[in-house]
């Protein structure tokens, strides 16, 4: 009987709500509301109850009673910590338009305290604060007259001023969701209002207007150089921010070090002191303490080596790199252990190779210490690991470290690294085939010991079929991978790809759809017909001469300057080889005029590329290649081209570059020959 | 010789005089005792010493009252009006500190088997504390720890037996009111401890290096000039 009756009070509860007398439905939500707060459990029950429009109900009425307001709205509150399900249907509800109703002055001052605590736990959604968009303008006025009259206000510390100003601040902060959002707090003067309260001394306010600036200046350039700019009693922003960065609290620490980021990412600082004196270290410091969720610690310091090589290097010489491969140690010593949080543990270790890749992007010295620190052996066990996000992130990882060729031909041939990366190329799962090609793409080249054995494990075979593959991103790397494996590949395997791939569809791909995959198919045509004469034949066989014509002339069309420079040197690669294969090429005088022209380009690269097309071309002789003494073959198409009196003119331009001018000379040497 | 000879040794006239070269602000000082008051919560206390000493707290002396209404609700086992009176001052504690919650409920469970009340126990238990240990696996030892309270007979040897203790509440009491003042951006904890905290072990540091006057009762505070003490224990009677 006795748990019955436990199970009957909730439905009681709720059948309370509907009582006419307010005494009985205060005293119900006054139950519910000490029930739910801190309990999820009882919050799922409630909820499966119906509360939500019960209390949506009562706030929606004009004449409900204050008291009742207070607990009703406290109830919203709580439940919306529950998750963004219950948060959304509160919404739906039609609670914002009650609790911003509620904030509005003149409002009891318990029922406004609450109703901000309300607004800023549903704000706490990502979805919630994107559909906020009428409300902002609305609220934003509001809330910075709370600011206004808590700045110089000597009642600071008295709790519920305390309270309402940190819950104002931080509502700002979460409406600053989008770049719009951004620019409309910034244009109320927002920021001149914030700095002063960076220094009244209370950390929880401080951490929330720290929030507020990384807020409003987060991936915003604008707003970030204007912020550079604030300045409170004498000091500008970043001199006040790195100060909070060596505060006693910890919370004060990490927020003013994400404030330091967002003004580095956007190169708003103008002196990188405050971020490689000042940031780095007291991340790294956090990192290897228990202050603060180590998992934002993370991502800060990630965000903050995103992309900087000076930053990164900091970050290894503060010990970033071997305190984050700690983590990673410390976090598989706990698998299969119990009272162990297994669901933030993933998140850790996917956020941690996030942002080792990060710091090793870029750097040699920091992939080594990555290496020395035993990342490798982590990388590995990564790759098999359940979640698909910690996958990927190890992939990324990868990528990185492997960048470094003595690492490529040292560290990983002996780390059991290839297998499961091929594993992953075949994953199902896009994201984590993306990242996982992209590592490989790094394996392939000439210089790398696991070529050898990528190829036994048939990745020739892999990445034809992933050229096939819906998603872009994948296809790119599937093609850089073949044009990687290319460079050096001895005959059979040049074969085996032109054989996987077909040069037809090379070809389709080199000319039709994105940017990004024309480039690579570009890329690996050029490099199928370098080196020796297999590719170029098997090309010609392929296409026939008119198609390779069309082909070399809607390649070097092409707006995209990766494009036409793989196109000179495949140009370049057909026309050196056989002098038939070349003759297609000064046959079509547009496509000598094409190459002319680039010879002229002021992009260096283009103009080196045309110019080993035209020495390419005058290499050839009368009666065999292999005989200097007889004529060059083509002179007279290129100097109907006028292509003496073209070389002679851009040697003549003292600004020439050196390898331009390099390649001048030496097509020049055929033209001062004696023999003409 | 012994040891101790090799070491300076400083008498209590030069130990005083360099003391009293140390300037320490009486403002300073009523801080200091504000601050003990405040945290502590002695707020008639604290409002009589701000009226005496002229200092302007700078903390709402208002909240202490609630605070310690909420603080002896836990030293005196009713969790239930404590949880009730926090919520009412600040909601968003209990839903945003799992850790703090749980041991409310933890120790909401030990007054159940305290008073006797197994059944109640156990359906509190798995009604509030299981899906909560579920949701936060780190929590889970201490909720096993709590659980074995129902299964055994707690004696005074028993490892279990710390639970039961008065002191547990405040315990309980303690990590409430630093939540409490944390949430206000208050210290924890008051200085006066750390500071005396600090005292013992710059002693025990100086202890190996020199003879001084040292304190050995921190609430009489009285120098104890060292040297003498050690020099009878060491020394051989003449005939």
């Amino acid at each position: 009987m006795a748990m019955a009756t436990t199970q009957q009070q909730p439905v009681q509860h709720i059948q309370q709500l509907q009582s006419t007398n307010p005494v009985e439905v205060y005293s119900a939500l006054r139950t519910i509301k000490n029930a739910i707060i801190g309990s999820n459990a009882k919050k799922t029950l409630y909820y499966q109850l119906q509360i939500i429009p019960h209390v949506s109900s009562l706030l929606a009425l004009d004449d409900t009673d204050v008291q009742i307001r207070v607990q009703a709205t406290t109830i919203v509150s709580s439940l919306a910590h529950k998750g963004e399900d219950v948060a959304q249907q509160l919404v739906d509800g039609g609670v914002m338009e009650a609790l911003i109703g509620q904030v509005m002055p003149g409002t009891d001052a318990a029922l406004m305290e609450a109703s901000e605590r309300a607004l800023n736990a549903l704000l706490g959604y990502k979805a919630i604060r994107m559909g906020a968009e009428e409300h902002t303008h609305t609220m934003v006025p509001y809330l910075l007259s709370i600011i206004t009259e808590a700045k110089e206000s000597s009642r600071m510390f008295e709790m519920r001023m305390h309270a309402r100003v940190e819950l104002a601040v931080l509502i700002l902060e979460k409406l600053c969701v989008t770049e719009a959002r951004q620019f409309t707090v910034a244009n109320t003067g927002a920021m001149d209002l914030l700095a002063p309260l960076l220094q009244r001394g209370y950390p929880r306010l401080q951490v929330a207007t720290l929030r507020a600036f990384a807020a409003l200046s987060y991936e915003n350039m604008e707003i970030s150089r204007a912020l550079a700019t604030v300045a409170h009693d004498g000091r500008v922003f970043p001199q006040l921010v790195a100060e909070l960065a060596r505060h006693s609290d910890a919370d004060v620490r990490l927020h003013a070090c994400l404030c330091l980021a967002n003004l580095s990412r956007m190169r708003a600082l103008g002196d990188a002191r405050a971020v490689l004196s000042v940031a780095v270290p007291a991340l790294a410091k956090l990192l290897r303490g228990s202050d603060v969720p180590r998992l934002q610690v993370i991502e800060a310091l990630g965000y903050l080596c995103h992309e900087d090589a000076e930053i990164q290097m900091a970050a290894k010489n503060a010990g970033a790199v071997s305190d984050l491969v700690a983590i990673l140690a410390e976090i598989e010593s706990q698998d299969g252990a119990d009272f162990v949080d297994h669901a933030r543990n993933v998140q850790e270790t996917r956020a941690v190779f996030l942002a080792l890749g990060t710091i090793v992007s870029a750097g040699e010295e920091c992939r080594m210490r990555a290496v020395e620190s035993h990342a490798m052996a982590h990388l590995v066990r990564a790759l098999g690991h359940s979640d698909d996000g910690v996958k990927a992130a190890a992939c990324l990882c990868t990528q990185y470290i492997v960048r470094s060729v003595p690492i490529c031909r040292t560290h990983v041939p002996e780390s059991g690294l290839l297998r499961p990366l091929l594993a992953l190329v075949r994953s199902s799962v896009t994201s984590v085939q993306e990242k996982a090609t992209a590592a490989l793409i790094n394996l392939l080249p000439d210089f790398s010991p696991l070529r050898a054995d990528a190829l036994k494990e048939g990745v020739v075979d892999v990445l034809a079929r992933l050229v096939e593959s819906e998603h872009v991103t994948i296809r790119r790397n599937a093609l850089w991978g073949l044009r990687n494996l290319l460079v050096g590949a001895d005959d059979d395997t040049r074969r085996q790809i032109i054989a996987h791939v077909s040069v037809a569809r090379l070809s389709t791909l080199a000319q039709t759809g994105d940017k990004a995959v024309r480039e690579q198919a570009a890329g690996v045509l050029q490099n199928v017909t370098a080196e020796n004469e297999v590719g170029a034949q098997a090309v010609f066989d392929a296409l026939g001469a008119p198609q390779i014509v069309e082909l070399l002339r809607t390649l070097l069309a092409s707006e995209d300057s990766a494009v036409t420079v793989h196109a000179l040197y495949l140009t370049n690669n057909i026309a050196v080889r056989e002098r038939s294969l070349c003759e297609l090429i000064v046959g079509d005088r547009g496509l000598l005029q094409t190459i002319m022209d680039y010879a002229r380009s002021p992009v260096s690269e283009a103009a080196i590329g045309a110019l080993w097309c035209i020495n390419s071309i005058a290499s050839h002789r009368a009666d065999s290649d292999s005989d200097d003494s007889s004529e060059p073959r083509f002179l007279a198409e290129l100097e109907a081209q006028n292509v003496q009196s073209m070389l002679e003119t851009l040697l003549s331009d003292p600004g020439l570059c050196l390898g331009v001018r390099d390649r001048v000379k030496s097509c020049l040497d055929y033209f001062s020959s004696p023999d003409m | 010789m012994t040891a101790s000879s090799a070491k300076q040794t400083i008498s209590l006239d030069e130990w005083e005089r360099k003391m009293h070269e140390v300037p320490i602000a009486k403002s300073d000082l009523n801080q200091l005792i504000m601050n003990y008051l405040i945290i502590e919560g002695y707020k008639d206390a604290a409002e009589k010493f701000s009226e005496e000493s002229g200092l302007t707290s700078s903390v709402d002396l208002g909240s202490i009252e609630e605070r310690m209404q909420i603080r002896f609700a836990v030293q005196n086992g009713d969790i239930r009006a404590a949880i009730e009176r926090v919520n009412d001052l600040n909601p968003d504690i209990l839903d945003t500190d799992p850790r703090l919650y749980f041991h409310l409920q933890q120790q909401q469970l030990i007054e159940l088997i305290r008073q006797g009340k197994a059944e109640e126990a156990l359906e509190f238990a798995q009604d509030e504390l299981a899906p909560h240990g579920e949701e936060h696996p780190e929590l889970l030892r201490e909720l096993e720890k709590t659980m074995a309270l129902l299964a055994f007979e707690v004696t005074g040897e028993s490892p279990l037996a710390e639970l039961l203790d008065f002191e547990h509440r405040q315990k309980t009491a303690n990590e409430l009111n630093a939540a409490l003042l944390a949430a206000h951006s208050q210290p924890r904890e008051p200085k006066l401890p750390a500071l005396l905290q600090l005292l013992a072990w710059t002693q025990d540091q100086l202890d190996e290096k020199v003879n001084y006057p040292r304190i050995s009762n921190i609430v009489s505070a009285v120098l104890e000039e060292s040297g003498k003490d050690t020099l009878n224990a060491g020394s051989t009677p003449r005939p």
